[in-house]
């Protein structure tokens, strides 16, 4: 393997690794929210609210990522809605990760005791007070865990968007290997480049899972 | 403790919570029947009866946790109705503790009491750790403040989720089987911290099966069973003649 060569392409792949972290890290905020707010409609009680995010859920697990990110790019045009390639990569990787994130927070919220809504109304707490100071904090708790798995999944399947033309790392090399035939070189750099913010964001949701856990620790 | 505010919607001043002929139903199944029940301001009034018998119930019902469908029920001159502005009045004055304690897991005890006062009352934060502190020391755990409740043993639990009812000062304290829970060495601690609080002057409706603390502390045992009222007396008379067979059946199971 030649090291001088991947060397040569760093500065194109952090170029990339650039794309790919700022569309991971807006689909991974917007992903969030969505997936609160969906959970929170999905158990809201309302049932047309209910059937929509169920509906939604169920649609995206149960189609190709590939298609919906085509479905995007080549198909809302049609539709009178034209995203730029970057709003279309984030438009796609959001809407697939918030169908998870819904998910997950909807676990989240089935594990919060029906105790603290008891002592909540008891005290006379209005009830987004109690949503937001008390079942918001031991839902997100929950879900931390399968909500880390998500995040990481975002940041993997971002490499997908290339398909539109996304210049985003796995863009990068997949182009660099089309003029100069290094194969092995990109895809060994881009690999060690994706480990490495994956590691990095285990570690950051191992650190806060760590610190939401503290009440629970016991003695 | 503070005055009684009267709000006359009929009902003498001295009468804290009315309930006349109410009636619950889960669904089609009626848990509660014809429930008729006067507690007086300082009265202190022990529930009991077999499980099931409706008494979380009717607890339930007096601030709204539980909703009825006939009848009324009257708390310091306040009808609750569907309104929500009535059910926010009556529960201003009505602290609750549970036999699963309740406490916010994610908070320290402190902000566990904190919590209401701060976000309901608009009390200042330096005033409602104060305000907390007083309570928690009155429960004797003012050591614990800073703790978790997972770091706390049950009984300190318990006494935790009495002072963060009080540190919104009700004027009415019920309380659901609060000792079920614990452990038999546990359980003294709690009831203690109830009957200072009788003392103190405070109405209180009790479910428990501690007989001990219904003779030492109760104006009126209530003996429930499928959802009726079956028997009211004044502990004494409760214990040593009760009228009812049902009652006498249930006394020789709870007293061995
Ligand atoms: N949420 C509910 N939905 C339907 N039925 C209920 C509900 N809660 C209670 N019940 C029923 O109502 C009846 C009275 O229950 P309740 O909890 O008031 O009894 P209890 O006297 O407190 O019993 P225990 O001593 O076991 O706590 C029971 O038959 C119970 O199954
Ligand atoms: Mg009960």
């Amino acid at each position: 393997m030649d090291f001088n060569y991947i060397l040569d392409a760093l500065p194109d792949l952090m170029r990339g690794l650039k794309v790919t972290l700022t569309v991971s890290g807006l689909a991974i905020l917007l992903s969030c929210i969505v997936g609160a707010v969906g959970a929170a409609l999905r158990t809201s009680g309302f049932k047309p609210a209910e059937y929509l995010v169920t509906g939604y859920v169920e649609f995206i697990r149960g189609t190709p990522y590939l298609v919906q990110i085509f479905f995007i790019f080549y198909g809302l045009p049609s539709l009178g809605l034209r995203l730029s390639v970057f709003w279309s990569g984030v438009a796609a990787l959001t809407l697939w990760a918030s169908a998870f994130q819904i998910e997950n927070f909807r676990g989240g919220l089935a594990a919060v005791s029906h105790g603290v809504r008891d002592a909540s109304a008891s005290l006379g707490l209005k009830r987004w007070h109690h949503a937001l100071l008390v079942v918001f904090p031991l839902a997100a708790r929950a879900a931390l865990p399968s909500s880390m798995n998500t995040i990481v999944a975002t940041v993997k399947n971002s490499a997908y968007l290339q398909a539109i033309g996304l210049v985003e790392l796995t863009f990068v090399a997949v182009d660099r290997i089309a003029y100069d035939f290094r194969a092995i070189e990109m895809f060994f750099s881009i690999c060690v480049i994706y480990l490495l913010c994956v590691f990095a964001l285990s570690g950051l949701g191992h650190a806060l899972e760590h610190r939401l856990n503290r009440p629970f620790a016991g003695r | 403790m503070g005055q009684t505010s009267n709000h006359a919607t009929g009902g003498s001043q001295d009468v804290c919570v009315e309930f006349s002929n109410v009636d619950k139903w889960f669904g089609t199944v009626q848990v509660l029947h014809d429930i008729n029940l006067t507690v007086g301001k300082g009265q202190k009034v022990v529930v009991c009866g077999p499980s099931g018998s409706g008494k979380s119930t009717m607890i339930r019902c007096i601030n709204h946790l539980e909703k009825h469908q006939k009848g009324r029920i009257v708390v310091n001159g306040i009808e609750l109705t569907e309104s929500k502005r009535s059910i926010e009045r009556v529960r201003q004055d009505i602290g609750m503790v549970f036999q699963s304690f309740n406490l916010y897991p994610h908070l320290t005890v402190l902000e566990n009491c904190t919590l209401a006062p701060r976000w309901v009352k608009g009390v200042p934060r330096k005033d409602a750790d104060a305000l907390a502190l007083r309570y928690l020391e009155r429960v004797r755990i003012p050591d614990k403040a800073n703790f978790y409740p997972s770091q706390l043993s049950g009984g300190q639990q318990q006494r935790a989720a009495i002072a963060r009812s009080l540190c919104m000062n009700p004027k009415i304290m019920l309380f659901d089987e609060p000792t079920s829970a614990l452990d038999p060495e546990l359980v003294r601690e709690v009831l203690d911290t109830m009957a200072q609080l009788a003392s103190d002057g405070m109405t209180m409706v009790c479910v428990t099966h501690e007989m001990g603390f219904a003779r030492q502390v109760a104006d009126r045992v209530i003996f429930m069973d499928a959802g009726r009222v079956v028997e009211t007396a004044p502990p004494d008379e409760f214990f040593r003649n009760p009228r009812e067979r049902r009652t006498r059946a249930f006394l020789s199971q709870i007293l061995h």
